[in-house]
């Protein structure tokens, strides 16, 4: 009996030790081929290139290439010397079914300067590790802003357009890209333009109107996300007034003047000699001039480069005035008015116009007054004289 | 042969001398005055009327009070300045002791204007050519009440190439043809008042001369 129960326990021993050897036989020469067959099939960086200093994310996708076995996971992670993780590691354990994929994803930050790197990422099977290097690039190329077209000069109160073009020279998309005009002095329209997302080595043509009260430096900023990372580029754009090569330039030629009845009448024409057409040409006499119907003032009209057009302008002006100021104006397209003055000259002699046509020059009816009352007075002195012999 | 108006223009010695010897009758020279006021009454209806379009638009009404305060003005002053000529004459031959009565010296005055009326004359049809070329300025409700304005608006009326030629031309006519009266007056004041044809020349010569003086320097400060 007693031989009984120990040949049983022996029994029992002997059993529970083979079935324990059955059991890890399963395990470890199984296992190999099985784990073999589990990879990484995708790796993706958000953003796609970092800037030094960026914060972003990397995903890797594992798949289980085992068609009907599935495989134990307990940590995974992510480490390199100069990627730095913000997020934890993957520490628990988790069964992924046959066919099946998974992605673990860690947040990091690029303190690296510009450069390759490879860091890794590892996951740990039940007796083996899965270890995985990709290329992550740093990258700090920013966006490009490039003046494609700027006007000779600028001048005070006048819009003028600035063509741009916005490029992304970088490897990967930025999004959010706004660009933005300041500067005192001037009014830019628009002052701020969403262009978005920029693919790699895309470009896109901004336009922006400056009108300029003073000369200044407008500031160009260009904001930009990449990834989630806020960046901008800046660009100084110097408004400084000048002659505008292009602009209209009415000349006023063939002047005359002519008197009529005490009012002069200045006629003349005016060329355009200017590359823009020259809208709403006006001519007007200023002080010491006053301006007398019917051609107070004289409205050429619209003339375009090369054209010319006829005035004429009536006016007054009081003695001792040789020359009187003409004033020309005309408008740009955006409305804005230019004005010139050109002196005309009357007379030469200081005295109105009309004198110094007619035989009366101002002291000549004091000297033949004066004659007369000394004629007057010699007469009777000469009658006096005869009469008192 | 009774003496003519013509002779008081070219012989006023033998006019006067005949004269004397008649009763005082101011109807005549009344009559030369009259003319006289008329004519100027019509110039300056001419030359009011260029100052009533200066105003015009300034106040309603204006225009109608400046026209006749120059018409009235002008007719009552021509018989104003005849007693005032003949006031002054009188007052300045009491010291050659000249004799007679202011009534004579009215007379005499009174036929003495004879050339002023041609004067007038003349210088009214110089208005009729001078006053279209006139450009007038014109001055608004507002500028009137402006001391500035309305003394720019006057001096640029004033200073009107035509308007300086017309004034120029008048005063000319009107110094010759008062020399031309002072010249009868001197021989009516010689038998009226019984003085030396050098006293008489004082009295009318001073008061003339002075006023042609002052008239002269008009002209050179225009």
């Amino acid at each position: 009996m007693r031989f009984c129960r120990s040949f049983t326990v022996f029994l029992t021993v002997i059993l529970l030790s083979t079935m324990a050897g059955t059991a890890s036989a399963d395990l470890t020469q199984s296992m190999a081929p099985i784990t073999g067959k589990v990879f990484v099939t995708d790796v993706t960086f958000d953003p796609g290139v970092f800037f030094s200093g960026d914060e972003g994310t990397v995903t890797y996708t594992v798949m289980n290439g085992n068609a009907n076995t599935s495989v134990m996971m307990n940590h995974g992670n992510f480490y390199d010397a100069d990627i730095r993780l913000l997020s934890d590691t993957y520490d628990f354990s988790n069964t992924l079914g046959p066919l099946q994929s998974r992605a673990f994803t860690f947040s990091i930050k690029t303190d690296a300067t510009e450069g390759d790197y490879y860091p890794t990422f590892s996951l740990s099977f039940y007796d083996s590790n899965l270890y995985h290097k990709s290329l992550l690039q740093v990258d700090n190329t920013p966006l490009e802003i490039t003046v494609v077209d700027l006007p000779d000069a600028f001048t005070k109160g006048k819009k003028k357009t600035v063509y741009m073009q916005v490029a992304n020279p970088r490897k990967n998309d930025v999004r959010n890209v706004v660009l933005e005009i300041a500067g005192e002095g001037i009014t830019a329209t628009p002052a701020r333009t969403f262009i978005g997302d920029l693919a790699p080595g895309a470009k896109v043509p901004v336009n922006i109107t400056i009108t300029p009260e003073k000369e200044t430096t407008a500031l160009l900023t260009l904001n930009y996300d990449n990834g989630n990372n806020p960046h901008k580029k800046t660009m100084e754009l110097p408004v400084l007034f000048g002659v505008d090569k292009k602009q209209a330039n009415p000349v006023m030629s063939n002047v005359q003047v002519k008197t009529e009845a005490g009012v002069y009448h200045v006629t003349g024409d005016v060329n355009n000699a200017g590359l823009e057409t020259a809208n709403t040409v006006m001519v007007t006499a200023l002080a010491p001039a006053v301006p007398q119907d019917p051609y107070k003032i004289y409205v050429v009209g619209a003339l375009k480069p090369d054209d010319f057009g006829s005035f004429e302008v009536t006016f007054t002006a009081g003695p001792g005035n040789t020359s009187i100021p003409l004033e020309l104006s005309y408008k740009d397209t955006d409305g804005n008015i230019y004005t010139a003055v050109q002196d005309v000259k009357i007379s030469s002699s200081g005295a109105s116009a009309s004198q110094a046509d007619s035989s009366f020059p101002t002291m000549l009816p004091v000297a033949a007054a004066i004659i007369i009352v000394l004629l007057f007075v010699g007469g009777w002195a000469y009658y006096l004289k005869r009469n008192k012999k | 042969m009774n003496p003519s108006i013509i002779d008081i223009l070219i012989r006023p010695d033998a006019f006067f001398r005949d004269l004397v010897n008649k009763k005082e009758d101011l109807k005549v020279p009344f009559l030369i005055v009259l003319a006289g006021s008329i004519v100027a009454a019509a110039y300056g209806y001419l030359i009011g009327g260029l100052t009533a379009k200066m105003m015009g638009l300034a106040m309603p009404g204006l225009e109608t009070f400046i026209t006749l305060s120059s018409v009235l003005g002008a007719l009552i002053g021509t018989f104003i300045f005849w007693i005032i000529w003949a006031g002054v004459i009188y007052a300045l031959t009491f010291a050659f002791k000249g004799e007679g009565p202011f009534k004579r010296v009215l007379e005499v005055v009174g036929f003495g204007y004879l050339p002023q009326v041609l004067g007038s004359l003349i210088t009214l049809a110089a208005a009729f050519i001078y006053i279209p070329r006139i450009a007038v300025p014109t001055i608004t409700n507002a500028g009137i009440q402006d001391p500035v304005v309305l003394e720019q608006t006057i001096k640029a009326f004033m200073h009107d190439p035509a308007m300086m030629e017309l004034t120029q031309v008048s005063s000319l006519i009107s110094i010759v043809f008062l020399l031309w009266s002072a010249n009868i007056w001197i021989f009516g004041i010689k038998h009226i008042r019984k003085l030396s044809p050098r006293d008489a020349a004082l009295c009318v010569g001073i008061p003339v001369l002075a006023y042609i003086l002052y008239m002269i320097y008009n002209l050179g400060v225009m």
